[in-house]
């Protein structure tokens, strides 16, 4: 009888508890994916949030890592059981957009957006769709530009493609730009001025042209030089450790491996000109950009874009800054003595009024790898006729232009 | 009705007697029992309670209301849908007040699949429950008549745990099996029939079904588009190349390893033995991916072979192209096809050889010595009885292993994941020249999420090993040659 009466007691008195509390604070729980290089940033930056935003909700974020330049392909393996953040480079925006994972950024967006320097920079384009925001910028970083060790090469040697391959080939070490890469390979095609768009659902392009013709022998040009080597990313940061390679084409994330090997001889500039025909032409790139998305399947849009917004906020670009050395996009961000000093964020900003956005479609990539890697075994040489040139370019654009099945 | 015709039980009738007896049976049993049998076609269990098998009867009754539920809730909304596999695409409006995402009822299409393969599935049982309550219930209607005592729901519960212990032990495998298996696979093969892919991709887009046109696709070898047709014509070839190398080229190298080793004039055998072994204690990928560095074009294996001068001797004799500064090992064509089908040898050989001597110690010795005194040689000795003897007991794991490396994602996937093609109309469909169909179907998935032509690539080759096995199965164990291997 005591027992039932202490029963009612506890079960009279929990009602009065649960009476008397306010109405509980909303529950949120949230899963960011971002580099692995981030994790650390990111969790300050959560942990943050999370404390700034104690009295509005109950949070509860989960890190987990994921490499930018595959996000697209894990994130489309299983949308549903994606994260609500993830972090991504911007080749893979318009995969993420005809596959729907895409949220549209919906709050605060007119202040992302002067933040990052209005509509029409490169790193709100990279991350809009008809006119529409669906991803928040993160770096303005994520192209490439053009490495060199300074005690080999002069700053005239550097302004074309023929003084550097000449200087190295005296010097007896290399220069390299992956050419079996389509990210890469686009900066003689775009150069030369010739076009490549992206309607959302196809590709097209006029690459194979009789410019697209000279275009491809210039390439085989530089591959058939002493001074060249086609090398991966991977490679070619063994190669400046071991020495062997004294320029090169990358981006920023090789950075702190060139600044390590050349010390104080480490430069970094524009891409080069080339010789198209006779004629100096300066060579394109493609600007790249981080970007930070919600998944569109998210249970909690309005968290996660209050999220990723205080994850690219200006305060956030300058911290990664100091601990990644990546270039903001953030606009007071960039002004930075500190970010203006980096020759590499110096480098992608005289590179810049040459580069685009890359707007292109999925069926891009893998034909001009293929095409590039024809040089690079030795397929196409420069003792190929021009109808087997102009056999593989409208190979290449047939699959480059390929529609993707209804 | 329930046969215990002690003739009937010794001999099994054919397949299809029984088939027929099946439903005869049922017939039977319907027609000739009471009413109560009848009204339980319409409520299971009705004859139970009649009985007085109140437990059993609860039991069906239970699952039968179960049944209905499911049905009512899941099973009908899903089949509806199947042959469209929905219509209505996801919408989302942000609703800034609410500060959520307002979503439309929208269909499914992955969800509708695969729930009305999961009703069928339940269909299928309970019409087979149905069937057996009918069949039931007529039985025991006659037990009472005959005045037969019937077994309470204790001792039937019993009887699960003696007699009929194999159906207690084998309900859970099989419900594992039916749910992680069966539907499983029939999913996969359904998506093969859709166009299910990155495009497509439920729950934001719906996909729908596309009849043969993925099938059509792959077997279209005059399509320039989308050159599928192309792409797979050379992967098979290859694959099947591969197979054929990768099997035979062990299978005869572990065969002579052991044979050497077994052999009088080679001395400290075990400790060959052990280090053959060690490449099976490393972990494959551990391995492999060494290798990869080793023969990579700037690795140290073309450090070494250009300092020798090899590079420029391949170049002479033209096995590599004037322009290269490197031997492109894992790089080119026909050098990758090389060095993959040695490096996998490399991997397999120790195998072949473990399980090759445990069968050459087995040959009876008498044998080589009676044909030693016949003037048999040592050539003649090897293919008359050293031969047929270790094909009889290693055929099925040739064929096993052909099947296998049909499969063998590791040592292609390892070696050359990072490596482009040359040829324009793979890499429009995101092959590479060295790809076998079961890489190639990872990279459809993994790296294209195109579900669609995987699951199409996956049964074709489920298809093609199913015909090499059931051939080689026929020709190699064909016969009984058992007796000649007995003494």
């Amino acid at each position: 009888m005591k027992k039932l009466f202490l029963l009612a007691m506890v079960f009279v008195l929990s009602i009065v508890v649960v009476a008397c509390k306010e109405e509980p604070l909303e529950e949120v729980s949230l899963t960011v994916w971002a580099s692995e290089l981030d994790q650390t940033l990111t969790r300050t930056l959560v942990d943050e949030f999370i404390a700034d935003h104690a009295d509005e909700v109950i949070l509860t974020v989960e890190v987990g890592p994921l490499s930018e330049s595959q996000a697209a392909d894990t994130v489309l393996a299983d949308i549903d059981a994606a994260a609500d953040i993830f972090s991504f480079a911007d080749d893979q925006f318009n995969r993420l957009m005809e596959a729907g994972a895409l949220q549209e950024i919906v709050e605060n967006t007119a202040a992302v957006i002067a933040a990052n320097g209005g509509a029409n920079s490169g790193s709100i384009l990279a991350g809009s769709s008809d006119g529409d925001l669906y991803a928040y910028p993160m770096t303005a970083d994520n192209g490439y530009f053009l490495f060199y060790d300074s005690s080999v090469y002069s700053t005239s040697d550097v302004a074309t493609l023929d003084g550097i391959l000449t200087r190295a080939a005296a010097d007896g070490s290399q220069f390299t730009m992956q050419i079996n890469n389509g990210w890469y390979l686009y900066s003689f095609f775009q150069g030369a001025g010739l076009s490549l768009t992206y309607d959302g659902t196809v590709n097209t392009a006029n690459w194979d042209n009789a410019t697209g013709s000279k275009v491809t022998e210039a390439i085989i040009a530089m591959a058939e030089h002493d001074g060249y080597v086609n090398m991966t990313d991977a490679e070619f940061s063994a190669g400046v450790t071991a020495g062997t390679i004294t320029a090169g084409i990358n981006g920023v994330w090789n950075a702190t491996v060139a600044e390590t090997a050349w010390g104080d001889n480490y430069a970094a500039t524009k891409l080069p000109t080339y010789t198209l025909d006779g004629v100096q032409t300066q060579m394109a790139s493609f600007a790249g950009y981080k970007l930070v998305g919600v998944n569109q399947t998210t249970d909690n849009p309005y968290w996660a874009m209050m999220l990723a917004e205080y994850l690219t906020s200006e305060d956030a670009q300058v911290r990664r800054f100091g601990v990644q050395s990546w270039g903001p996009s953030n606009v007071n961000a960039a002004q930075s003595t500190e970010v203006q000093a980096n020759p590499a964020i110096a480098a992608l900003a005289l590179q810049s009024q040459f580069a685009t956005i890359q707007n292109v479609g999925g069926n891009y990539w893998s034909p001009t790898e293929s095409f590039g890697n024809n040089i690079v075994d030795g397929t196409l040489t420069s003792s190929s006729t021009p109808a087997e040139i102009q056999a593989a370019l409208v190979a290449m654009v047939e699959g480059v232009e390929a529609a993707p099945a209804a | 009705m329930e046969q215990t015709n002690a003739s009937v039980l010794l001999k099994k009738p054919k397949l299809r007697t029984r088939f027929v007896n099946y439903f005869k049976d049922l017939w039977l049993s319907f027609t000739k029992g009471d009413k109560y049998v009848k009204l339980s076609a319409l409520f299971l269990g009705v004859g139970f309670f009649k009985r007085k098998q109140t437990g059993k009867g609860i039991i069906y009754a239970f699952l039968q209301l179960l049944f209905i539920l499911f049905m009512i809730f899941i099973g009908i909304p899903n089949l509806v849908k199947l042959s469209t596999l929905g219509t209505v695409e996801l919408e989302v409006i942000y609703d800034p007040v609410l500060r959520d995402n307002v979503f439309n009822d929208y269909d499914n299409s992955f969800l509708i699949l695969l729930y009305s393969l999961i009703t069928m599935a339940f269909i299928l049982f309970m019409t087979i429950l149905w069937v057996k309550n009918i069949r039931h219930q007529y039985h025991i209607q006659i037990k009472v008549e005959q005045g037969e005592k019937l077994p309470t729901i204790k001792e039937e519960i019993k009887a699960y745990m003696n007699e009929k212990f194999h159906v207690t032990l084998l309900s859970l495998p099989i419900t594992g099996i039916v749910l992680f298996t069966v539907i499983p696979l029939i999913f996969m093969f359904l998506i093969a029939f859709t166009n299910y892919d990155q495009n497509h991709q439920p729950p934001i887009k719906l996909f729908t079904w596309v009849g043969f046109r993925n099938f059509n696709l792959l077997f279209d070898f005059s399509s320039s588009n989308q050159a599928f047709g192309y792409a797979f014509g050379v992967i098979i070839v290859w694959t099947l190349i591969w197979a054929f190398f990768a099997t035979f080229l062990n299978y005869f190298g572990g065969i002579w390893l052991a044979m050497y080793i077994n052999s009088k004039t080679v001395k400290w055998k075990k400790m060959w033995r052990t280090i053959f072994v060690l490449t099976i204690a490393i972990p494959q990928f551990v391995s492999l991916l060494l290798i990869s560095y080793f023969f990579a074009n700037y690795g140290i294996v073309n450090t070494l072979a250009e300092n020798a001068g090899l590079l420029q001797f391949f170049k002479d004799i033209g096995l590599v192209k004037p322009t290269l500064d490197y031997i492109p090992f894992l790089t080119g064509p026909i050098w990758t096809r090389v060095m993959l089908i040695l490096i996998n040898c490399w991997i397999g050989f120790p195998y072949v050889m473990l399980i090759a001597t445990g069968v050459l110690m087995n040959i009876p010795k008498d044998l080589y010595e009676s044909a030693e005194i016949d003037g048999a040689t040592k050539f003649q000795q090897f293919t008359k009885i050293t031969m047929p003897f270790m094909l009889f007991v290693t055929a099925p794991y040739l064929i096993t292993s052909f099947i296998h490396n049909m499969n063998n994602f590791n040592v292609i996937y390892l070696l050359t994941s990072n490596r482009a093609t040359s040829d324009l109309k793979l890499a429009a469909v995101d092959a590479r020249d060295v790809d076998l169909l079961v890489t190639w179907l990872f990279r459809l998935t993994s790296e294209q999420a195109n579900y669609k032509m995987a699951s199409t690539v996956g049964v074709i080759l489920f298809l093609i090993s199913v015909v090499f096995t059931l051939l080689a199965f026929n020709y190699v164990i064909r016969g009984n040659k058992e007796e000649d291997f007995q003494g």
